[in-house]
Parts: structure tokens; sequence; C-alpha cells
């Protein structure tokens, strides 16, 4: 177990600067989702973690301790690749066996720990086949069994649910939660999937082009987004974002005019799907597209200021596509940000319409 | 709406059915047309090996085996084509190879000997063959067979040692790491295999004679060894460059070192990779012959291809029939490492990994 800290790292390949300056602390036992777009670093901070990449500036630190020197096979940080990289010439129980035979356990020892990791992910019955004859979900089992056999003080995973089919993501991803309760190991888990980053994660770091958005919660993250990226990035369906102008404590927006608080300018209004309403107020629009979602209906609706995403509970609302509606809000839901910053704009408080 | 027009189902199915069945009679023509002249003179070798007698210029016992081995290699293409199944193919096959076994023993087998092969354990053989037809001077004096046999594995073997363990190493270092001249350094490997290398083989005496290795197994080796080099290197890097990253990385951080991880889990990836280099670099090694026959003086450094070559020269008119065995002998370790490895090299296309 380790408590990790970034300071002030800096990556670059050649004159890219993928990295510019990352600030981090990961707590001991904590369970992190690095969450961001593809392209945006993820990936290298964790190849910084695990040694593979050298940080180009800066200090990482294991329990207080620089580690940018230390040596990958020195670490003891496991880590599950994305392709999982199992050892193709191998059998399951080698792969699991690997990182002990440099470790020098006795081959009894070793195999039992072995055993005791395979039976943790429930691998035991495939121990003699290769990697070729197993299914995705099982060589992402296999992959994090042989990551966690030697006992890492951290346990590094690149978006390691990415190539299972919808059900299986959602058995693995109460798995690993559960895995890490149990270990209670640190883990920093690497995602594009909002979804499985808030379902798992105890904090979620959320990245974009190599800076950090913002660190928090996943009730942080989705209530209060710092930014219009945190807003636009957290939540399925996605949050509507709407242009409107902050003057003299009101906001407009498509002609509807809200008392608000703390905000002038340009702003940029975030509402939630989720929190439309079908009314007989508010924004004025034709209903353009239905799609049930299960329990919930999502409905797209064109109005004066772009497309708008409404969900509704129940099946039987009774809309059908053409119809004219009108959209109120539960004000206190909202969100406003200033378009030029992009910035949440803290303490602005909207009220219901005038 | 679109307009509908019949169609005549019948007679497409029918055009393409004919279609098919002519395109496999072509094949097969083809198949039979190409793999006979392969077939033929190496049957003809073996057959002359184990047939002809000093002085006696008998061709009967050719044309009566090719009569044997022509309609043979006609119906095993044909079992071939004609086969519904893997047991119906393995069925006709064995048929085929078992008439073709008794015709051959019935017209070919009374005139078969051994005593084509008194090289192996007559040195002088070449006196011995002579005095059968009176002449009884002006024999080259050869060297022991067994000798030039142990040159030739030894420059094959050194040769392709070094070509696979230096290629191995070079084509990794070159897959994976930057470093500066690493593309004109790919593109001049390419390059260096263009040239015919005979063109320098003047100025590879020279340097051989300076530095003191003319006529030494080891300078014969140094020069294999430097023109073999560039396309091993080039080939490896190919299967290099099809191992991910990712199970390297993932064995740094399993704690192996980096030589380590290049052993038990890089290396292991590219073993088709190397078994190709390693057969092909022999072979190369074991036929040579340009070389070695500038290079190469004193008889006791003799290859197998000197050793052929001065059979040839000296007994080709007295006795063919021990010319073409010195051949079957010849031709036999290349034979053995081909079908040991005929299985991997089939599969070296694949390359990399796999799942
Ligand atoms: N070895 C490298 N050399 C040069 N640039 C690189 C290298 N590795 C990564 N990059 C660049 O660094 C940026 C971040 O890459 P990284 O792999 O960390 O992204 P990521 O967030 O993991 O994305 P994804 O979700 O697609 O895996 C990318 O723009 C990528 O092009
Ligand atoms: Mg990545």
């Amino acid at each position: 177990m380790a408590k990790i800290e970034f300071r002030n790292v800096v990556k670059r390949f050649g004159a890219v600067e993928v990295i510019p300056d990352m600030n981090l602390v990961i707590e001991d036992g904590e369970f992190v989702a690095l969450l961001g777009p593809s392209g945006c670093g993820k990936s290298t901070s964790l190849f910084m973690l695990a040694g593979i990449y050298l940080p180009s500036g800066g200090e990482l630190l294991f329990d207080g301790h620089v580690v940018n020197e230390v040596e990958a096979r020195d670490r003891n940080v496991g880590i599950v690749f994305q392709s999982y990289a199992l050892y193709p010439h191998m059998s399951v129980r080698d792969n699991i066996l690997f990182p002990l035979r440099f470790k020098k356990t006795p081959r009894d020892e070793a195999l039992t720990r072995v055993k005791a990791a395979a039976n943790l992910v429930r691998v035991e019955e495939l121990l003699d086949r290769r990697p070729s004859e197993l299914s995705g979900g099982q060589q992402q089992r296999v992959a994090l069994a042989r990551a966690l056999v030697k006992e890492p003080q951290l346990l590094l995973l690149d978006e390691p649910l990415s190539n299972l089919d919808a059900s299986l993501r959602l058995s693995m991803r109460t798995e690993i939660k559960s895995l890490h309760a149990q270990l209670g190991v640190t883990t920093v888990l690497v995602t594009h999937d909002q979804i499985e980053a808030t379902t798992m994660a105890d904090r979620i770091i959320c990245m974009r082009a190599g800076q950090i958005e913002q660190v928090g919660t996943p009730d942080d993250l989705y209530l209060k987004p710092s930014s219009l990226f945190v807003a636009g990035f957290i939540g399925s369906p996605p949050i509507n974002l709407v242009a409107g102008k902050a003057e003299g404590g009101t906001i407009t927006v498509d002609g509807v005019r809200f008392p608000v608080e703390g905000a002038s300018g340009s702003v940029t209004v975030g509402l939630r799907p989720e929190h439309l309403r079908f009314g007989n107020t508010g924004f004025a629009g034709r209903i353009a597209q239905i799609e049930p979602m299960g329990r919930e209906i999502l409905y797209v609706v064109e109005t004066g200021m772009g497309a708008l995403r409404v969900l509704e509970q129940g099946s039987s609302a009774g809309h059908s596509t053409g119809e004219e509606v009108r959209i109120g809000f539960q004000p206190e839901n909202s969100l406003v940000f200033e378009t030029a910053q992009q910035k949440l704009v803290a303490g602005a408080h909207v009220r219901a319409p005038i | 709406m679109v307009a509908r027009t019949t169609v005549d189902w019948d007679a497409l199915a029918t055009r393409a059915r004919v279609a098919r069945r002519s395109r496999a009679v072509v094949l097969y023509a083809f198949l039979i047309a190409v793999s006979l002249p392969i077939i033929l003179p190496y049957f003809w070798l073996v057959t002359i090996a184990f047939s002809a007698r000093t002085g006696v210029a008998d061709t009967a016992v050719l044309w009566r085996s090719m009569a044997v081995v022509i309609p043979t290699v006609v119906a095993l293409w044909l079992a071939a084509a004609l086969a519904q199944s893997r047991r119906q193919l393995w069925m006709g096959l064995t048929a085929v190879a078992a008439i073709a076994a008794v015709a051959f023993a019935l017209l070919v087998g009374p005139d078969l000997h051994l005593g084509n092969f008194i090289f192996l354990w007559e040195p002088d053989f070449a006196s011995v063959v002579r005095s059968r037809i009176g002449e009884v001077k002006g024999a080259v004096q050869f060297p022991n067979v067994w000798h030039a046999f142990g040159n030739s594995i030894l420059i094959a073997g050194a040769q392709t040692t070094i070509v696979v363990t230096v290629a191995s190493l070079a084509a990794y270092y070159l897959s994976r790491f930057q470093f500066p001249g690493r593309s004109s350094m790919l593109r001049s490997l390419l390059v260096l295999h263009a040239f015919p290398v005979l063109t320098l083989i003047v100025p590879m005496f020279l340097m051989l004679y300076w530095i003191g290795l003319l006529d030494t197994l080891s300078g014969v080796i140094i020069v294999l060894v430097a023109f073999e080099l560039p396309f091993a290197i080039f080939i490896m890097k190919g299967f290099f460059d099809a191992v991910p990253w990712d199970i390297e990385m993932s064995a740094l951080t399993d704690g192996a070192s980096r030589r380590q991880a290049f052993v038990s889990v890089v290396l292991p990836q590219v073993r088709n990779g190397i078994l190709a280099i390693a057969v092909f670099t022999f072979i190369r090694g074991w036929e040579e012959y340009i070389f070695v026959f500038t290079f190469l003086i004193r008889n006791s450094n003799w290859t197998m291809s000197l050793y052929m070559y001065w059979v040839r020269d000296d007994v080709m008119g007295v006795d063919y029939g021990v010319v073409s065995a010195v051949g079957v002998f010849y031709l036999v370790p290349s034979l053995i490492l081909y079908m040991g490895a005929q299985r991997y090299l089939m599969q070296m296309s694949i390359g990399g990994v796999k799942g």
C-alpha cells in the first residue's frame, strides 16, 4: 500500500509536451479514476507511475520517497494493460507465476499464491490453458490475477473493461470494486467512460489535454463541475449547454428570463436532461426525436437555441414527435458558467423563471 | 420502381460450376507441368547414384524409372484433385504410392546397388575407380569426404550461429530504440542486399590476404556472415515489430530486467523468425560455392561443394555414378533440415504473436 504524489510532473515526447504540469495526491488505499478523452495523457501518467516512462521533470513520490529513477521492476506495481498483455507462449499458470519468478519465491509458496490469486478472480479452472484459448473476460481476469499475485503496493488498471461486452463490463465493475474493498490496495483506474469512473472510484481525476481539470468525488463532479469541459464529460445523456446573458440580476436564455445571483455578462447555462420537465412554462420547442431508454425516455426537443435533451420518467408520458411542448426546470439544479473562461461561476444561483 | 427481370438461376449455377471445374483443370495441369521438371532431375540423380556402374553408359534404367515417375506424379495430382475428403485423399495417395513402389521395385529394383558410395569409406576412391577401367595414374588426391563434410558443417553452423545471434540483437535494437541515423541504417540494410556479392570478390580476396585469413575457414565464415547479416536483420526486425510493446512493459513491471524480458517474453514470440533465418542461413552456407572456391585452397580446407566440384572434375568421364552418389550425399543434410523445419517455415508468414 502506498500514498502516491505527483509534484509538478512534466512529460515530453521529443518536442511534444504531453503533460505540462501535474500535481496530484492519491491517498493510501484509495480507489481513484483517471478520466478523460482519448489522447489526454491518461496512459502516459499511468506508465510514469509504473516506471515504464521516466518523467521529464518534477517529482513522483511513493510514500514520500522520490521514485523518479527507480526502475519499473523495483516498484512493486501491478498493472493491467488495455490489451491485457498476457504472455501468449505461456499457460495461464505460468503467466500468473511470472512476477514471482523474479522475486525468488520458493516454488511451493509461489504455486500456492498463484492458486490463491486465480481463486480470487475465479480462473482456477483455466490454469492450463493458453491465453489464446480464453475469452476476453477470462483474459482480463487472468491479467488481474497476474497483477495481484505479487501483492503490489499500487494497482494500475488501464481501461481494463473497454474490450468487454456490456453485461460483462457491468459484472467486472462490481468485481473489481469488491476486490479493492477486500484487498485495500491503492488503485488507479484509467478510463474514458464516465460511468465506469463514477460507479467504481472514490475520487475522479478529470483530465483534458494533459491538464487536470478537476479532482473530486463522483458527486462533486456531477453536482459542481468546475468547468464546462467537466460538465460536458460527466453525465449521461450529456448535459444541455445553452447560451445566455446575465444583466442586473436576471439571465435571459432564449427569451425566457430568470432571476440570478452572482453572475453577469455572457454566460453558459448547464441544464441536465434529468432536471428538465415538460410543463406549461419555460422554453418553447417541438419534439424531434423520442428515444426510449428503459425506465426513462429521452426526448430531443428542437428549440430556438438548438436541440435540448429532456429525460422523463415512465413510458406512458404520451408524447409524440412533432408535438409542441414547453420545457421548465428546477432552478436549483442549473449550473452557470462564464462563457469566456468556461469556468463555473461559484455561488451563482438561478431561481424559477419570472 | 426497379424493373423486374426474370433470372435464370439454373443457367447461372451451371455457368459457375463449369467455370470452377475448368479453373481446377488448368490449375492441376499447371501443377503437373511445373512439378515434373523439378522432381525428375532429383529422381534421376538418386536413381543414377544407386544404379550406374563404372564405365557403363547405360540409360535404359533411367527411361524405365521415368516410366514410373511421370505417371506417379500425374496420378498423385489427380488423386489430390479428385479426392472429396481428407480420408479419400490419404487413401488415394497411399494407393498411388504403393503401386509406384511395386512398379519401381520390378522395373528398376534389380539394377540398384551401393557401390557408387565407395567414397564414404575409401578416400582414394578415384584411383580405385580408374583402375577398374585400366587407368592407373593421374587421379586427384582427395581428402576424406567426412573431413569435407565436417568443414561444411563447421562453416554453415558457425555462420548460422553468428548470424542468428547478431541479427536478433541488432534487429531488436533497431525495432525498439530510437537513435540518430536509425532510418538511414534501415535503408542501407536493404541497399546492401541489392548488389551482386560477386562484384566484391577481388577486394574481399585482398582483404582476407592482408589480414591473414586467406585459406582459412574463419575467413570464409566472416565473409559469409557479412553478406548474410543485412537481410537477416531486416527479416528479424519485421518479426520484432510485430511483438506488442505491452507484453514487454508488462514483463518489466513484473520484475524482469530488460534482458530477462527480452529472453523470456520477446524471444519466444519471434521463434519462427529465428528458425527461418537459421534454416536459410545454414542452407546458404551449406551450398556456398563461389567464396569457398576463391578463398580456400588447401584440400584439407575443402567443403562439400569443393569436394563435389573436384569429384566432378576428376571422375565424371570415368564414372558418373560416383559423381551422382556424392551429389546425393551432399543433398541429404539440406533435405533433413528442410523436412524438420518445414512445419515452422510454413507459419512464417503469420509471424508475431497469435491471440
Ligand atoms: N511514445 C510516444 N511518443 C510520442 N507521443 C506519444 C507517445 N505516447 C503517447 N504520446 C502522445 O501523448 C498523448 C497522450 O497519450 P496517452 O497514451 O497517454 O493517451 P490516453 O489518454 O491514454 O488515450 P487513450 O484513451 O486513447 O488510451 C497523445 O497525444 C499521444 O499521441
Ligand atoms: Mg491509453
